[in-house]
């Protein structure tokens, strides 16, 4: 159903693929971050990039320009650029006095955006004539750690979650870098952290996860109260809200233009459909094989109550992750068509989802 | 009376799972720190509604969530005098030796018998499932462990005082 | 030179609650949201149509308002509607419920739980069950969640 790849017993906080999917950065909960090469179907570590002082908690991979940023809990960011030989750190100037918690390439990768728990953003851009990345702060009106990041599409618009049960989309216009931006869908005047909206469910539940789809018209977010709300720039800011019966989500990801695909604390990924006006749930695209309960031998049985003290294994972990999944990224394709996912989970794990596969193997799932 | 007994597990069991659902989650009150929210209870909307889940008046456990630990106490069942002084003496020797059950908390919460702290660092290195078995565990045996407690003591107690009287006899 | 005082009172203070950028609930104080109309659900309760009554009981729940002697009232009213079912029937009000309502039900199940009564106790650990099989997880998550309580 899904590679499985093992990167010790550490959960996987962060993960990151290159552009060719041959390379992945991920940090094992420290202040490390590993890079592997795939040699023959195997994942063989490369290079370690240790410069943090405490865990990192967000790593981007910058597909163009090839530059990973790296963010952690001892409130610095490093981008990293590969000279031949080795990874060379450009530490950033982010101004913040409280862990970093994210980190996002814009899509043009001339700009990043960092969340903290400063209860702020940091949008860094390089600035030539000092030779270091300087960063400019959007502060209002948020009111709790920055939990999530996402960049629209046109490079401008910048949405975030955060712990205090809002998902706000700004304007991260830098005049400094870039030409002024004409109207959009969200809004039409856009100085640099102008708030074009600010959005809640009603309920509440941190936010986890925001994601943009890929015409950037719908925003979709994932909340602690087991929730998924999208909002439609294009529909006139109607937000859609699905309260569902899992526990809660950590991470979305659009595989198509009206497709979610969701993971959290249920430790497999849900195929989430947006059309007509509703959420729909679509699928597990993690479907447990059925134990052999029913044939357990008589004699295994009474095994089992003598050395565990009870007659079946009731509470078995049957997903293919054995913990919680912490983040979805993009493997291959777009988030248009999608071709591959890829989830990083507490128990070590990242497995890739060939969405194909899924489809063949899933009774009656067709992803659109 | 038994009949209660599985529903209200069941119940609590739940609750655990549903609880149970921590990150990491460095404080943003203190630089650099990184502390379970729920004890600190610095910032409000890091915080769960605290629940409880009861069987009757002297039996209940309170949860109390946070987005990356939880808070379990537990209110063990005392029908008397006896039954008290041995669930005391059995909670503190357990609590003095708190650092070998990992979760469980030095000093129970006011109105509490004992209190479990599970920090999302317990649920990186252990299986959640089996975290959740150990606390439902813990709750069915701590009873049963009581009672036989109390029994030893009344059958030791008759001997002796019968023992003792026999000089008089 | 300072001098140096037995005072601690000063531990105490709260420097946190002057930050601008604390965060501060939403207001929210509505006092259209008084509860269910409480003779409607009487009415249906005398005339044992208990399904219509949980669904009257839990409709307009007073979640905004900060009144205590209400939500009590409305507790006590949710409490007395869920003691009239018998366990075989409690099935088949919740699957009459709609998704927003047994979120209702469930918070109000856990607050039956924090005043417990020996007499209705088994019979809210029953509901708690029925209501689990048909809200899951979610539906417990999002009692612990929400900031409105009843």
């Amino acid at each position: 159903m899904a590679t499985q790849y093992r990167f010790g017993v550490e959960p996987i906080t962060c993960h990151a693929w290159n552009k060719e999917q041959t390379q992945l950065a991920l940090s094992p909960n420290n202040d490390e971050v590993h890079i592997y090469g795939l040699s023959g179907g195997q994942w063989v570590k490369q290079h370690t990039l240790s410069e943090h002082t405490q865990r990192v908690t967000g790593i981007d991979w910058a597909p163009k320009s090839n530059r990973i940023v790296t963010c952690g809990v001892d409130r610095n960011a490093y981008v990293w650029t590969f000279n031949g030989t080795k990874w060379e750190p450009v530490l950033v100037i982010l101004r913040i006095n409280r862990a970093a918690t994210c980190v996002k390439w814009s899509p043009e990768e001339n700009k990043f955006a960092i969340g903290s728990g400063a209860r702020l953003i940091s949008v860094c851009y390089y600035e030539s004539e000092n030779n270091w990345w300087v960063s400019k702060h959007i502060k209002k009106p948020i009111r709790s750690t920055v939990t999530c990041l996402d960049w629209h599409p046109n490079n401008y618009l910048l949405a975030c979650g955060s712990s205090d049960f809002k998902t706000r989309v700004y304007s991260a216009y830098v005049k400094e870098i870039e030409s002024k931006p004409s109207a959009n869908e969200w809004g039409s005047k856009l100085p640099f952290a102008a708030m074009l909206g600010e959005y809640s469910n009603g309920g509440g539940g941190w936010v986890h996860a925001v994601c943009f789809s890929s015409s950037g018209t719908k925003l979709a977010w994932v909340g602690h109260d087991s929730s998924i709300s999208i909002v439609d720039a294009a529909n006139g800011f109607n937000i859609l809200t699905a309260k569902t019966s899992y526990l809660p989500f950590t991470s979305c990801l659009w595989v198509t233009e009206n497709s979610l695909v969701v993971g959290g604390y249920d430790n497999l990924p849900l195929l989430f459909n947006c059309s007509q006006g509703a959420i729909n749930f679509v699928n597990k695209l993690d479907i447990p094989k059925k134990s052999g309960g029913g044939s357990m031998s008589a004699m295994k049985r009474f095994q089992q109550m003598d050395t565990r003290g009870r007659d079946s294994e009731d509470s078995k972990v049957v997903t293919l992750h054995q913990n919680a999944i912490r983040q979805l990224t993009l493997h291959s394709g777009s988030k248009s068509s999608c071709a591959k996912f890829a989830s990083g989970g507490n128990d070590g794990q990242i497995l890739v989802w060939d969405i194909r596969t899924l489809e063949s193997q899933i009774a009656g799932l067709t992803i659109s | 009376m038994a009949a209660t007994l599985k529903p209200y597990l069941e119940a609590v069991r739940k609750t655990l799972h549903a609880s149970m659902c921590l990150e990491n989650f460095p404080s943003q009150v203190v630089e650099r720190h990184n502390k379970p929210e729920v004890e600190v209870m610095s910032s409000k909307e890091l915080l769960f509604t605290p629940v409880v889940i009861s069987r009757n008046e002297r039996e209940r456990v309170k949860i109390e969530g946070s987005i990356n630990s939880i808070r379990i106490s537990i209110a063990i069942k005392q029908a008397d005098e006896i039954e008290k002084i041995l669930c005391h003496k059995f909670t503190n020797f357990m609590m003095q030796r708190a650092e070998n059950f990992f979760i469980l908390r030095r000093k129970p919460i006011e109105g509490y018998d004992i209190s479990f702290l599970v920090t999302n660092f317990h649920l990186e290195q252990m299986l959640k499932h089996k975290l959740v078995d150990f606390v439902i565990h813990f709750m069915e045996e701590i009873d049963k462990e009581v009672s036989n407690l109390k029994l030893a003591v009344n059958t030791r107690a008759r001997i002796s005082a019968a023992e003792f009287l026999q000089c008089f006899n | 030179m300072s001098v140096n005082t037995g005072a601690k009172l000063f531990r105490k203070v709260d420097v946190d609650q002057f930050d601008e950028e604390r965060f501060v609930e939403d207001a929210g104080d509505d006092s259209s949201a008084v509860g269910p109309n409480e003779s409607e659900v009487n009415n249906l309760l005398a005339q044992n149509r208990n399904a219509e009554a949980l669904k009257a009981v839990l409709n307009n729940p007073p979640v905004n308002t900060k009144d205590q002697a209400i939500k009590d009232r409305c507790a006590s009213l949710v409490l007395r509607v869920l003691s009239a079912f018998k366990v075989s029937e409690m099935e088949g009000a919740i699957n009459g419920l709609e998704q927003p309502a047994q979120d209702v039900l469930m918070k109000y199940l856990y607050r039956g739980f924090e005043s417990p009564k020996e007499a209705v106790q088994s019979n809210l650990l029953a509901w708690h069950e029925k209501l689990f099989a048909v809200g899951g997880y979610g539906c417990i998550v999002r009692v612990l969640t929400d900031r409105k309580t009843v």
